[in-house]
């Protein structure tokens, strides 16, 4: 009975030890440990298949409210960050910030050139899903729906993704950073025909 | 997951044998271990990795496959490749890869090669081989793989099933065209009844949101209808399947252990409940779990690629997945197949249980459907429209017609079109509020059982289903 007792009390300390452990995983100092403010490479011309291999550099790697630095590992090295908490650190872009770096835009809203961001740079980037969706800003502009192209996207108040391909059912792959739930990914989505997105493009391509 | 650094562990013999001598101790630290490994089951994603050794393709090939043709149209195969080694700074490069596209008429005997060509004036990679008019014109059309080799010496198929499992394009030859003209948005037809409601919450009878209050609401990730009539609706958000039985205002709650994310559901004959995740660990692929009615975990699968939808076929769960952009068996006579055979399985149609596949293409404003035997198209129609069409959300067999769901849209604008299609043309069309205040699965949002049509739908207040009856004779 007595180590009974003793099991049952430690097998408690334990667990609760080992989750809460878990649950502040979130710290996982990727940002400070493994991130830059290196300047941007100011490039000459982008490509549409160009900015994809861009963004299928982020592809299975995290998500970061307000983030904006991955590396290329092929997972999210900062799991479980409790989620719409700028501070936490973590690996990942967020949507905007995620289409901010594969457009490759300056901080400056008024300059439309191509600037090269390194995959570690942690930044963000000026425009929210709201203000893409707008148009803000001199890269970008809005476009019919129905006329999108690859890497064009489509923006929400709250979300924008970026066309990676047509699906034959009228469905779109869309790569995009979905959430802390979700990470950096393709997956198929409705959002085109969506009243609540609208068309984006970032102007300049060569093609 | 590393939950071990927290604690301190026996590290010698010595120090073991002399807990053995201390029953105090041994309990102590038996039940310390026990603690962790109860963290340690819940938190592994554990499973099999999607392709191969897990390291990343050289290469990501993607492709919309021209399934439906129509006489006398130029089909060309299109393909985009990214070449994932370049290094990083060098995105806006090519790297050149070699490919060639593995064409035969019909849907047996041997492939006979064409070259792929590099796009003209394309920057990327980006290749193109026109069917010659000897396999386009053949009356059960063509199937087709093609195989790209990176400078690396790596080879990507595409679809991944490769010669198994080709693509197929089939001819629609006595198609019945319908145009739908400009759509008139504002007149939508009001429901014979609602089903199912629930408000958004975490209680008994709610429906949970997902993800923050910044973000887009997800919640209420798909639904189905089986065949008493009952409404399934996965909960996912409070990990568990609200059931409303016919006539019930009230819904059972049965917990179920998935993962979600944006996961799609289809309940079969018997009740067992399929979850088809979209997350994956990493580069690990998704899991197709399945469920007893009950709740009770029956297995999970790793699907071979990205899966997007999961139904019901005539031998078990058939998943959608992409890149390779076709049905894929889940299960064969019950057994779990191998990623391997998944792949091998891939149809361009989804099979149905009466026989035969249901095809569909969207091209623009215009939307082919047919329904194929192994011999071609039996029995084919093409939607067009002045008002831009999206996605195909149902099309499915009731008798000898076809019902359709696609979403039409404009800028500012969305409904859903219901038509009812036979041999002769348009039965019966009518439109629907989309009613998407919630994100959902992509193509979960309507089932039809009998002539019945269901429709999930949310509003910032809650998630619901309703029931349009068909005007079938």
């Amino acid at each position: 009975m007595h180590v009974a007792f003793r099991f049952a009390v430690a097998f408690a300390a334990a667990f609760g030890l080992a989750a809460a452990g878990s649950a502040g995983a979130y710290h996982t100092r990727f940002v400070a440990e493994n991130c830059n403010y290196a300047a941007p490479t100011p490039t000459s011309t982008i490509t549409r298949d160009g900015s994809a291999q861009v963004a299928l550099r982020a592809r299975y790697e995290g998500y970061q409210w307000a983030g904006g630095c991955w590396n290329d590992n092929d997972r999210d090295d900062s799991p479980g960050d409790p989620p719409e908490n700028a501070s936490t650190g973590g690996e990942g872009g967020d949507c905007s910030g995620f289409t901010f770096k594969v457009w490759r835009e300056s901080l400056n809203e008024g300059d439309a050139g191509f600037y090269q961001w390194g995959m570690l740079r942690d930044v963000h980037g000026p425009y929210t899903a709201a203000r893409f969706k707008s148009g803000d800003g001199a890269p970008n502009v809005t476009v019919s729906k129905s006329v999108l192209l690859k890497m064009d996207a489509l923006a929400s108040t709250g979300h924008i993704g970026m066309i990676y391909a047509k699906n034959a059912d009228g469905t779109d792959q869309i790569i995009e950073a979905k959430g802390e739930s979700y990470g950096t990914n393709i997956w198929t989505r409705t959002y085109r025909g969506d009243s609540s997105y609208s068309g984006v493009r970032r102007t300049g391509w060569s093609s | 997951m590393d939950n071990d650094r927290h604690f301190r562990r026996p590290t010698s013999l010595s120090f073991s044998f002399r807990l053995l001598r201390r029953p105090d101790l041994l309990g102590l630290l038996l039940g310390a271990l026990a603690g962790l490994a109860a963290i340690g089951a819940a938190g592994s994603p554990g499973g099999p990795r999607g392709g191969g050794d897990g390291s990343p393709p050289a290469l990501a090939v993607t492709h919309l496959p021209p399934l439906l043709t129509v006489p006398g149209e130029p089909v060309e195969l299109r393909y985009d490749v990214a070449c994932l080694t370049l290094p990083a700074g060098e995105e806006d490069e090519v790297c050149h890869p070699a490919g060639s596209v593995f064409v035969r008429a019909g849907a047996a005997g041997p492939f006979r090669e064409l070259a792929l060509h590099e796009e003209p004036g394309a920057a990327g990679d980006r290749f193109v081989a026109s069917v010659p008019e000897a396999l386009r014109t053949s009356p059960t059309g063509f199937s087709y793989y093609a195989v790209f080799r990176a400078p690396s010496g790596e080879t990507v198929t595409h679809p991944a099933g490769g010669a198994r499992a080709p693509q197929r394009s089939v001819p629609l030859d006595g198609v019945r065209t319908i145009d739908l003209g400009t759509h008139r948005f504002g007149h939508t037809r009001a429901a014979a009844a609602r089903v199912a409601e629930a408000s958004w919450g975490s209680g008994p009878g709610q429906v949970g949101l997902e993800q923050g209050r910044n973000l887009p609401p997800i919640g209420g990730a798909s639904f189905d209808v089986d065949r008493s009539g009952a409404v399934h609706v996965l909960d996912e958000a409070n990990r568990r399947l609200l059931r409303w039985r016919p006539g019930a205002r009230t819904p059972e709650s049965i917990p179920l252990a998935i993962n979600g994310t944006l996961a799609d559901l289809a309940v079969d004959e018997e009740g067992a409940l399929h979850v088809l995740e979209t997350v994956g660990e990493g580069r690990e692929q998704p899991f197709l779990r399945t469920f007893g009615p009950d709740g009770a975990a029956r297995g999970r699968i790793a699907v071979a690629e990205q899966g997007v939808q999961v139904r019901v076929g005539p031998d078990g769960p058939l998943v959608l997945e992409q890149p390779s952009g076709q049905w894929m068996p889940a299960t064969s006579g019950g057994r779990p197949l191998t990623t391997a055979e998944q792949l091998a399985g891939g149809r361009a149609g989804r099979q149905l249980r009466g026989g035969g596949e249901v095809v569909v293409l969207r091209h623009a404003n215009e939307v082919r459907l047919a329904l194929v035997s192994p011999s071609g198209a039996r029995r084919s129609w093409r939607l067009t429209s002045e008002t831009p069409l999206a996605e195909v959300q149902l099309a499915e067999p009731l008798g000898d017609r076809l019902v359709v769901v696609v979403r039409v849209y404009t800028d500012e604008r969305d409904e859903f079109l219901v038509a009812v299609l036979d041999r002769t043309g348009l039965v019966e069309r009518f439109s629907l509020d989309s009613a998407d205040w919630a994100e959902t699965a992509p193509l979960s949002r309507f089932r039809l059982l009998g002539s019945s049509l269901y429709q999930l739908g949310s509003t910032p207040e809650g998630v619901f289903v309703s029931r349009y009856d068909l005007e079938v004779r």
